[in-house]
Formats: structure tokens, sequence, C-alpha cells
């Protein structure tokens, strides 16, 4: 092996950083600036901004995003382009819309699990023109996470 | 007690989170520039593929075999590797990230409470579910009894991902049937040497008086013996501290003109000093080497290395790029065709303790240089990275586009899965 094989393993760009989450510092926050004279009767009143991530997002550690792509789900308002927040820590339950990997690829539908005792579930379109598929043990399937939230665009001139 | 969590096969597991397609078959990652193999599927270890194989040699040496070949993503690692050390954290106190793929927790205190095994098999599902990573989880008394252990759970299914060593008879009886050049810390380099002392496996080695172990071996070693014997001793909160940082990159092509290989350099140091600013330290020995390909038997072969030594501890991107061309003058022959290159930055020390040159230092013009990189680095953050650029690290410009390629680009990487995880035009699509 090449002298440079071993420094290239090394010294490939991997930087392993890791952070101390174990204190926090919180600094003193003066909401309505500090001056002299009146303070703005609005202060104590004030929170901190609405934060998406933190209301969309459970489960940091465990969301995915994709992408919508195919029209199978239109009936239920999910069509090409739209963004699925996936938790994968989710315990999917019948009604729940999952993103599901068959057939080498990845599918988006309703699940049915009221059959699951049985080894069957069934995955159900929201599109009249697609059929529901049955999964039996033998196909290749697994459920890869469970739809928590879907964006949409609305605006197209920005 | 010790824990160690250690990913399996990191790097190919995180492909095929995305990938399911890539299941049950030979899978490599390779380096940088696709150089060689740095990380291998078990399906790929099963055909006798060794690590640090050259990509190129993968088709002649496995005739006839289809094995899938990515480039490696460390976007997608990092990202892959930063979920799993949080959900460690929720389960363990004190957490000590060793490497990209792997950790440690101190369990002191929960033994008494907590089943072990139980708490080991739920967080190794856990992560499994959350992130897809299948994990593997050994724990012992020492962290070397627990890579041990480890080892144990990840090959073979009936451990359940979690194996515990919590007594001396399953200590024995572990070692025993463990072949001492796996033991962490010991590797080929004593490999030999233990054979020819008769030693095989770890109980082997346990079993020696300690008197015999310190007449034949050094201190290091000595560890270790002490560890597989159930006496912690070995300290890795160190590792975390880094001693140097290193940039480097094997070129796509071979690069032949001094000019060229300057931007390459220049752009190395400036990432070392990123990176040194990032953590709030500065260096004062900046490292330069050049080499030829090695694989060339046809082709002169060179390496020539040069350290600078500044006289007062910088991070700045111009001091760092000066002393960095400036090394790479000295080292530099005609005629030669260059493959890789790289800075490596070392003699690291925090910022807020900078010792000052008695009669060369400009205490005004570092304060400036300082802000200008500080400057630059929040641009970057907010505008992109690159945006901002010292003249010295700008490729030439495309004659199609007339744009200048960035750094990140200019590397080879044909075979890169998307990011996933960090980038919104990268993530999964689902039909």
């Amino acid at each position: 092996m090449s002298p440079f094989c071993y420094i290239c393993r090394v010294m490939d760009e991997v930087e392993l950083l890791s952070a101390d989450l174990t204190h926090t510092l919180s600094l003193p926050y003066a909401n309505g600036g500090i001056r002299a004279g009146f303070p703005s009767p609005a202060q104590d009143y004030l929170e901190e901004a609405l934060d998406l991530n933190q209301e969309l997002i459970a489960n940091p550690m465990a969301t995915f995003y994709g992408r919508v792509k195919g029209d199978s789900m239109i009936d239920a308002g999910v069509e090409s382009g739209d963004i699925l927040v996936i938790d994968r820590s989710i315990e999917p339950e019948s009604g729940d819309m999952i993103v599901g990997y068959l057939d080498g690829e990845f599918t988006l539908k309703y699940v049915d699990l009221s059959l699951k005792d049985t080894g069957v579930i069934w995955l159900v379109p929201a599109n009249s023109s697609y059929p529901r598929i049955k999964i039996t043990p033998e196909r290749d399937f697994r459920i890869w996470g469970v739809v928590s939230y879907t964006i949409k665009k609305r605006i197209n001139h920005i | 007690m010790y824990a160690i969590i250690d990913c399996d096969n990191c790097f190919v597991s995180c492909e095929r989170v995305f990938r399911p397609d890539l299941e049950g078959k030979p899978v490599v990652v390779l380096s940088n520039n696709d150089g060689c193999v740095v990380a291998r599927s078990n399906e790929a270890k099963k055909l006798g593929i060794k690590e640090g194989t050259p990509y190129f040699k993968l088709a002649d040496e496995f005739p006839g075999v289809k094995i899938e070949a990515l480039s490696s993503n460390y976007t997608l690692y990092g990202d892959m590797s930063a979920r799993i050390m949080a959900i460690v954290r929720m389960y363990a106190p004190r957490v000590e990230v060793y490497s990209i793929d792997e950790c440690f927790c101190d369990l002191a205190g929960m033994d008494q409470t907590v089943n072990l095994k139980q708490w080991g098999e739920e967080l190794a599902a856990r992560i499994r579910k959350w992130v897809g990573m299948p994990v593997s989880i050994g724990i012992a008394d020492t962290k070397t009894l627990a890579k041990v252990a480890s080892r144990y759970a990840k090959t073979y299914a009936g451990y359940n991902k979690c194996c515990v060593i919590d007594s001396d008879s399953k200590r024995r009886k572990a070692l025993g049937a463990f072949p001492v050049a796996k033991v962490w810390g010991i590797g080929r380099a004593y490999d030999a040497r233990l054979a020819s002392l008769g030693i095989r496996n770890a109980l082997e080695l346990a079993d020696k008086p300690e008197g015999w172990i310190r007449m034949l071996f050094p201190l290091p070693f000595e560890n270790t013996w002490r560890e597989l014997n159930g006496v912690s001793c070995i300290d890795t909160t160190e590792v975390n501290t880094k001693k140097s940082i290193c940039t480097s990159r094997s070129f796509p092509g071979m690069i032949t003109d001094r000019e060229s290989l300057r931007t390459h350099i220049s752009n190395y140091a400036c990432r070392c000093a990123e990176k040194l600013r990032r953590q709030h330290t500065v260096c004062n020995i900046v490292t330069v080497f050049i080499a030829t390909n090695w694989f060339r038997k046809d082709l002169e072969w060179y390496q020539g290395m040069m350290n600078v030594t500044l006289h007062t501890a910088s991070s700045s991107t111009t001091d760092l790029v000066a002393a960095a061309s400036g090394a790479l003058d000295r080292l530099y022959r005609e005629g030669l065709s260059y493959k890789r290159a790289g800075v490596i930055v070392s003699g690291i020390t925090p910022d807020s303790a900078v010792q000052l040159d008695l009669f060369l230092s400009d205490e005004e013009r570092r304060k400036r240089l300082d802000s200008i990189s500080r400057t630059a680095d929040s641009i970057n953050r907010r505008m992109g990275t690159e945006t901002l650029v010292l003249a010295a690290q700008q490729y030439p410009a495309d004659p199609k586009t007339g744009k200048a390629p960035h750094f990140k680009d200019a590397i080879l990487h044909n075979l890169r899965t998307p990011c996933y995880t960090t980038n919104l035009q990268d993530i999964i699509s689902v039909k």
C-alpha cells in the first residue's frame, strides 16, 4: 500500500468537532433596550418570535425531507413539488400518510394496517385512477417514515 | 462501566438509508477524488476487497463482479453522525465522540439502576429506527473490553446488537476466542512479535504477569494489558482537542505548473485557517507537502515536505497562505507531475493567549488581519462558502462559463450521492 493511502484516509476532509452540549450560557436580554426614560409598556408582553422549525419538527434527530414527484396523492392535496416532512420516530397507524420503499423507489401513500396481524398491509393512494397496493410479507417493502407535514409553495413569482 | 456505540460500516450504511436498493449488494465508498476504498459493506468484505484498494484496480481484481462504488459524501456522513450522537446523549450523561462513527459512554452510576443489556438493545433499536443506522454496542468495565464486546455484538446476531461483559467468567470466555491482533491499540505492529512469543488470543496476553509485559513492551501497551484485565486506564478525551489540522487532496489529473499548485495550496491553507478560527485557536507551524503519483511507476517519484514556523502564532488567512506559498517555492521541482498536495497546521494554541514576537511583531497589523479574516468568515457564512476569497485562491475561469470554479468543486466526485439531509435540492424524491 502506498504511504499516501494511509495519509489520504487520515487527511480526507472529515472534520470531527465535538460540540459541548452540556453547558449553556444564558445571557441577560433587555427586551426593550436600555434607555433612560419610560420603558415600553409592551415589554412585558413580548415573546420570542415564532420558529417554524420548533413547531413543525418534533424530533430533529429523526426528521428528514422528501419531495413529491407524481400525483398519486392529489386528492389529499399533495402534488408534485411539495415538500414532505418525514419523521422516522413516529410509529405508523392506519390512516397515516407514509413514505414507503417498494420495488426500488420511495412511494407516498396512506397506510392501512387493519389486517397487519394476517401479514397484509394495504397502501392506499388518494387518486381514483391508481389502485390500492397489497403488501404481503414476500414483497420487498418497508415503511421508511411517517409524513408529519406537507409544505406547498403558493407563489410562483419569487 | 463503559459502552461503545459503533456504527456498522458507517459510510455504506449512511448511503443505504437513502438508497435501500443497495442492501445486500457489495458496496464500497471511495476516498476523495475517488482514489481508494475507504469503506466496505459486509458483502464487499466477504468478496475479499481490502481497505485501501485503489479504485482503478477493483475491476481487474474482481472481474465480472458487480461492485457498487460511491464517492464519499462527508456532508451526509457528518449529518447522520451528529444525529446519532444526539440520540446517544439522550441515553447517557457522559458521551465522548471518538470518531465520526463511534462514541464512548461512561456509565458510572447507571449500572446499579439500569439493566445495561436492555439499555443497549433499546438504544441500538432506536438509532436504527430513527436514523436508519445499524450500530453495535459493547459494554464492559473498560473501554478496551467494551471494544471487544462490540465486536461480538457486530459479528453474532444472537446478541441483538448489544453484548455485555459484566463478569470475570464472561471476560475470560470473550478474550479466549478473540484474536490478539484485533484488540484495540494492538494492531498489526505487535502482531508478529506476540505470535513469536506464542500469544494468539487476547486471554493469553491478559494472563501474562505485569512484570513480563513491562519488560517486553512500552507503556501504552501496558495500559492495554491492564484494560484487558478490567482496570480502566485509557483516557480518550484528549483526542477531542485537535493537535493538528490538515487539508489535503489528490488532484483529479496531474499538475505540473507551479501556479496551479499554488492556487491549490492557497485554498488548503485558507481551509486550515478557517478551521483554526472556528475553534478559536491559532497555530505557529505551517507544513506543506507535495507529491507525485506513487502508482505511476513509469514517472519520477518525488515527495517534498517543509515546515514553516510563524514568528507570531496566527489564524489569519493572509499569514497562512503567505507561509504556505513560500514553502511551495522551496519544494517545487520543475518538470514533475504532481498528484497530491496538502497543508498541515500544528502548534495549535488558544487565540486568547498569543505570544507576540519581541522584535518582529506588529500588533496593529495582527489585529487588522484578524478582523479581516473574521469579516470574510461571516460574509462567507451568510452568502455561501467562497463568496469572498484571496486572489491567490482563485482558480482560472472556465472558458465556457467565464466563471472561476469553486474549491469544493475542484475535486472529483463522479459517483457522489446527493446531500439528502443538508440541501433542499437534494432531498429524496417520493412518488
